[in-house]
């Protein structure tokens, strides 16, 4: 068995026995090999079915959001991405850090199931590095309470963070406006790209509401255009780069091309920042600064 | 059988669509779903397609009528698309099933859907044979033979250089009457290889289910769910619609469009009550539906095991994972 999973199911199982938690977050295997799911474990016996394996892609912050009133102390295995999705949580106020215990497991890089489907089990050091984690600044734990394994090195942010954004620049604004309008022809608005998200933490969301109905339910190119953009603006210097959108994106859109876009824009404008790092966070956007730049040519 | 070289197809498919639309299984835009036709497309034929056939007969938003006021006056503009003759090819034996469940939830028991009705009644269904199980398939659960389908009008074969063809309906024959036709030969149907994946329990099911409404099992079940739509939307028998207002100025339109039962605001009511106030509800709601509510009303799973819903969920919430813990329940209580 894999240390860090041995690790894991003796923590849940300690933290459950002693009462310390109601319940531990972490993954278990899925149906298909290559899939890793979320587990909640509420009793020292199901500890077992606990893993750490290159498919554990789930960011599992963003249950916090589903008990957010609730008393109740919950542990939570965190990777670099998850740990800026709680910090996420703490900084917007919709979770009390008492309320959390945090396990951080420093993370490799998960492997692309994507690549694995129909394959027969097996040697995985051939699969792709999943989409979501080729751009990852913060493989180790930004927040945790305990640290499992050690500290892996970070990879030295390379220019490919912004190439997709950049190639979709340099589209003339018809093409760009094209591209964008094919993409998201596919969305069929099941939602799933918001409630994963930690930055999409709103108790009731506008998009949600009946009256006025903002968003009609109406699945047209000028209601998936709205859809796509208000979200992206509403995490706008909030978002983390979990890249937890575009996974669960059943239609597989770029959804992450949109958010680093802003990104880099926010990085041009403000300076470079990156979301998810302090819990005291002001994000660019929420905070005014007299010398802000009003250039919006 | 017909056989029919796989080079001649498009030249069938072009005799096929004069006078009809004959969607085929295509990668489009980013996706793989069912589209019309056309000299060039590539057809795709590696897996079932992503977005079911059931867009076709149940779009995902579709205009009722329009409308205008002047004044006190108000206007009602027809939207009828009326009903084309149309052809899907190559759909699986699975979404062939789904369709047939489909017919009974919008044609029987006393109503009938007119919109799905005028987009059904012109429509052929030509199946593809299934030559193996795909990643996640299941069919074989609830009965289905993967190289059968009894509501087709035609079968499709794949036999390697050639396409097979067996008219099932006098429909199909006449899809086989064109002159760009294939010919009659002696050919055997190709054998079905491979094991399947994922196997549901339906033993126990539905009759097993009726007292478990409110059994505590359903409180381990559902707390990774994310309440998308995505296995909802992307399931072929999934048929729960909502139906809304487009508004603007004095002018605007009425229109239906998918509903799911995983999303919040699908049961709530008028002044905020909601009796399926949480997950758990909404997860037991998909589940009892497809496995006890269905059965029980059309003698018919909700589920024809198509896998979907296995490959897309998010945080992989499986319907072979369920029932056979219901089913385990069940065996043992
Ligand atoms: S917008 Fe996407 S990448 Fe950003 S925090 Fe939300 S889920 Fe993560
Ligand atoms: S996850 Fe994808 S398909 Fe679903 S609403 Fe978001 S963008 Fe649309
Ligand atoms: S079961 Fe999976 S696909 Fe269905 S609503 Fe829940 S998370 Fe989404
Ligand atoms: S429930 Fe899942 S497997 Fe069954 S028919 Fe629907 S999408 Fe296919
Ligand atoms: S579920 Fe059965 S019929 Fe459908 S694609 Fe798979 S093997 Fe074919």
């Amino acid at each position: 068995m894999n240390p860090i999973t041995e690790e894991m199911q003796q923590i849940a199982s300690e933290l459950l026995t002693a009462q310390e938690v109601k319940c531990v977050l972490g993954w278990e295997k899925g149906t298909l090999w290559y899939q890793s799911a979320p587990a909640f474990i509420f009793s020292p016996d199901e500890a077992s079915r606990l893993v750490w394996d290159e498919f554990c892609l789930p960011n599992l912050s963003s249950y916090l959001l589903d008990d957010r009133y609730s008393q109740d102390r919950v542990a939570i295995f965190v990777k670099g991405c998850d740990s800026r999705g709680i910090v996420r949580l703490l900084s917007d106020q919709q979770l009390s850090r008492q309320r959390v215990y945090l396990i951080g497991v420093p993370c490799p890089g998960m492997k692309d199931p994507a690549a694995a489907l129909g394959q027969k089990p097996g040697d995985t050091s051939d699969l792709p590095v999943a989409s979501k984690c080729r751009h990852c600044t913060h493989r180790n734990p930004v927040l945790y309470d305990r640290l499992l394994g050690q500290p892996v090195p970070e990879v030295e942010p390379s220019g490919e963070r912004f190439a997709h954004v950049d190639e979709i620049e340099k589209m003339g604004i018809e093409d760009r406006y094209a591209f964008w309008e094919k993409q998201f022809a596919r969305c069929i608005r099941c939602f799933a790209c918001r409630n994963v998200c930690p930055a999409c933490n709103c108790t009731y969301c506008c998009f949600d509401l009946d009256e006025p109905r903002w968003l009609d339910k109406e699945v047209a190119p000028s209601q998936n255009a709205f859809y796509a953009l208000t979200r992206a603006f509403h995490v706008a210097g909030r978002c983390v780069e979990c890249g937890e959108c575009e996974r669960v994106c059943p239609m597989g859109i770029p959804i992450m091309a949109l958010n680093r876009k802003i990104i880099k824009d926010i990085n041009e404008l403000f300076g470079d920042y990156e979301a998810g790092l302090e819990t005291s966070e002001q994000p660019p956007l929420g905070r005014y600064n007299p010398d802000d730049p009003d250039n919006f040519a | 059988m017909y056989v029919l070289d796989k080079s001649q197809l498009p030249s069938f498919l072009e005799a096929m669509a004069a006078g009809r639309t004959v969607f085929v299984p295509a990668e489009a835009g980013g996706m793989t779903r069912f589209v019309p036709w056309q000299a060039g497309i590539q057809l795709y034929w590696e897996e079932n397609p992503v977005i079911s056939p059931k867009e076709l007969f149940f779009p995902q938003t579709q205009v009722l009528y329009g409308y205008r006021t002047l004044g006190q006056q108000l206007e009602i503009l027809s939207r009828d698309e009326g009903n084309s003759p149309r052809v899907i090819f190559g759909l699986r034996p699975c979404d062939a099933a789904a369709t047939g469940i489909m017919d009974d939830v919008f044609l029987t028991k006393g109503y009938e859907d007119s919109l799905y009705r005028s987009r059904r009644q012109n429509t052929l269904l030509v199946v593809l044979a299934c030559r193996r199980p795909g990643p996640a398939c299941f069919c074989t659960s609830f009965g289905l033979d993967p190289t059968r389908a009894d509501n087709a009008d035609l079968m499709l074969y794949d036999l390697g250089a050639e396409w097979g063809l067996e008219a099932v309906s006098p429909a199909g024959q006449d899809l086989l009457a064109k002159p760009a036709g294939p010919v009659e030969r002696q050919a055997a149907a190709p054998e079905f290889a491979g094991d399947f994946p994922l196997e549901i329990k339906v033993d126990h099911l539905p009759s097993g289910l009726r007292p478990m409404f409110r059994h505590q099992v359903w409180d381990i079940m559902y707390q990774k769910c994310l309440g998308c739509g995505t296995c909802t939307y992307l399931c072929p028998v999934c048929h729960c619609f909502d139906i809304q207002s487009h508004n603007r100025g004095v002018q605007g339109y009425r229109y239906r469009c998918w509903d799911s039962c995983m999303f919040s605001d699908y049961t709530l009511m008028a002044g905020g009550a909601n009796p399926r106030p949480t997950k758990k509800e909404r997860v037991r709601n998909r589940f009892l539906h497809k496995l006890q509510f269905m059965p029980e009303r059309y003698g018919k799973f909700g589920c024809v095991g198509c896998g979907r819903c296995v490959l897309k969920c998010p945080v992989n919430l499986d319907i072979t994972q369920v029932a056979n813990r219901l089913a385990e329940v069940v065996a043992n209580a």
